[in-house]
């Protein structure tokens, strides 16, 4: 099985707009999917920080996310 | 080789009151370092202001150089005595050590000082003396490389009282647990101190008796600390400051996550980003090969910055996992800093309307810069 990447910018912008929660957010998964995701974290994704914050899940960048917009991208794309 | 006196201390309170009795005051100068301890009567506020007030008049009148008879004599008239007991309010120790590593250690009233000295603590050979009518003890000896000192209110020497003991640990008894404790490891005077805190905390069955302060004093190596923080103006200067960070003597901080990203290109290093917030208001910090610390930037800075403001020297450096707080402990344990600063402004950090006094980084580094030489520290900045 291939795991999916996500990664979650922390940079200064999208940590005043959130990061952390995403991060949070994540490890609080069920368990069945929390296993399929590698989750990693990065300075600055593609120099989009007024769009923040910014995460990349399996090689596409995704913006001006919330939890709630995240799980459902992590849904829709999970392989 | 170059070395600093460096000094740590800890005060705790009797249990039940919020502040301790036991006053401190280090101050550094160019050329000798004085530090006063302070023991108010009693405890809680009362004591507390007595022996603050004492404190700040020996350290004001010894920076001022004044001939030690007057100092003495001056500080003896003024202190107050108590109406009920016959006795002055405070007790009062002080030692001046200068360049030529001599040390002078004036006592009144207060427990003998603690010289860790080849393996085992001595006491001090102390000349007797009156004045003002107080029996007054003072020491003039030359303090070597590998001594160390220990200096206690009677809060300590009586340590067990009512708790595991009958008579309190006495000097023997502090001599005792300070040799254990230091023998084990003679380089960290910080934990050593931590640790007799918690020793002498534990004969009063963690509920102290009385407040009690003890401070440890000891030579060390001038240890150097290099900052990098922000990318350069010119692109062309990005490679420049790599090298220069990571040939740097000392220890090395990366400050901001664009930085980090040019380090780690210029330098072909891996970058590891981390994931783990201890303090949700700072980000992770990340990692590099051979740089101690790699944190972001500007919330870091901040809070490094407000950390300073609040240290009082000798004190122990925050505790704390959290990026700010390990960059403000490798920042208090270092004696020169330098700062390497980049002014290139981030263009997304405009989007985000800061309020100006967080968005300015050059105006963060100089107030942190203010900041270390308030308490004495060598600080350089080059600006890129």
């Amino acid at each position: 099985m291939s795991k999916n990447i996500l990664k979650i910018c922390i940079g200064t912008p999208c940590h005043l707009m959130g990061a952390a929660n995403l991060l949070e957010s994540v490890e609080k998964f069920d368990c069945k999917l929390r296993q399929k995701i590698e989750l990693k974290t990065s300075h600055c994704i593609d120099n989009c920080c007024d769009q923040a914050p910014v995460a990349e899940f399996n090689g596409k960048v995704y913006q001006n996310l919330n939890p709630e917009k995240l799980y459902k991208i992590i849904r829709e794309n999970i392989k | 080789m170059e070395l600093v006196f460096e000094e740590f201390y800890r005060s705790i309170p009797k249990a039940g009151e919020e502040v301790c009795g036991d006053s401190v005051e280090i101050i550094k100068k160019r050329n000798k370092t004085i530090v006063v301890l302070s023991d108010g009567l009693g405890s809680g506020i009362k004591a507390n202001i007595l022996s603050t007030l004492t404190a700040k008049i020996a350290s004001g009148l010894l920076e001022k150089e004044l001939p030690l008879k007057e100092i003495l004599s001056t500080i003896l008239a003024t202190l107050p005595v108590c109406e009920v007991r016959g006795i002055a309010y405070a007790t009062l120790v002080f030692l001046i050590i200068d360049q030529n590593q001599q040390l002078r250690l004036i006592e009144i009233d207060s427990p003998s000082a603690f010289l860790f000295r080849n393996k085992q603590v001595q006491k001090l050979d102390y000349r007797e003396f009156e004045l003002e009518g107080k029996k007054i003890r003072e020491a003039n000896f030359k303090f070597q490389r590998q001594d160390q000192l220990f200096l206690v209110s009677d809060g300590v020497t009586h340590a067990g009282i009512g708790g595991l003991l009958n008579f309190g640990l006495g000097w023997e008894g502090v001599a005792c647990e300070i040799e254990r404790v230091v023998k084990r490891s003679q380089t960290d005077l910080k934990n050593n101190i931590n640790k007799l805190v918690k020793v002498f905390n534990t004969f009063y069955g963690d509920q102290a008796g009385d407040d009690f302060t003890i401070i440890g004093m000891k030579y060390r190596r001038k240890r150097k600390l290099n900052i990098w923080s922000g990318p350069p103006l010119k692109k062309e200067n990005d490679s420049l400051l790599a090298r220069k960070i990571s040939e740097a003597e000392g220890k090395k901080i990366i400050s901001g996550g664009t930085t980090a990203q040019i380090a780690a290109r210029e330098l072909n290093r891996d970058l590891e980003v981390g994931l783990k917030y201890y303090d949700r208001d700072i980000p992770p910090i990340s990692k590099m090969d051979g740089i101690e610390l790699l944190t972001e930037g500007l919330l870091t800075l901040n809070r490094v910055l407000s950390m300073l403001k609040k240290y009082k020297p000798g004190q122990i450096p925050v505790e704390g996992k959290d990026g700010a707080s390990r960059f403000t402990r490798l920042l208090l344990e270092s004696d020169s800093v330098k700062f390497l600063v980049g002014r290139a402004v981030n263009e997304s950090h405009q989007s985000l309307n800061l309020p100006i006094n967080l968005g300015i980084r050059s105006q963060i580094i100089s107030q942190i810069a203010e900041q270390l030489r308030r308490i004495k520290k060598k600080v350089e900045i080059e600006w890129f």
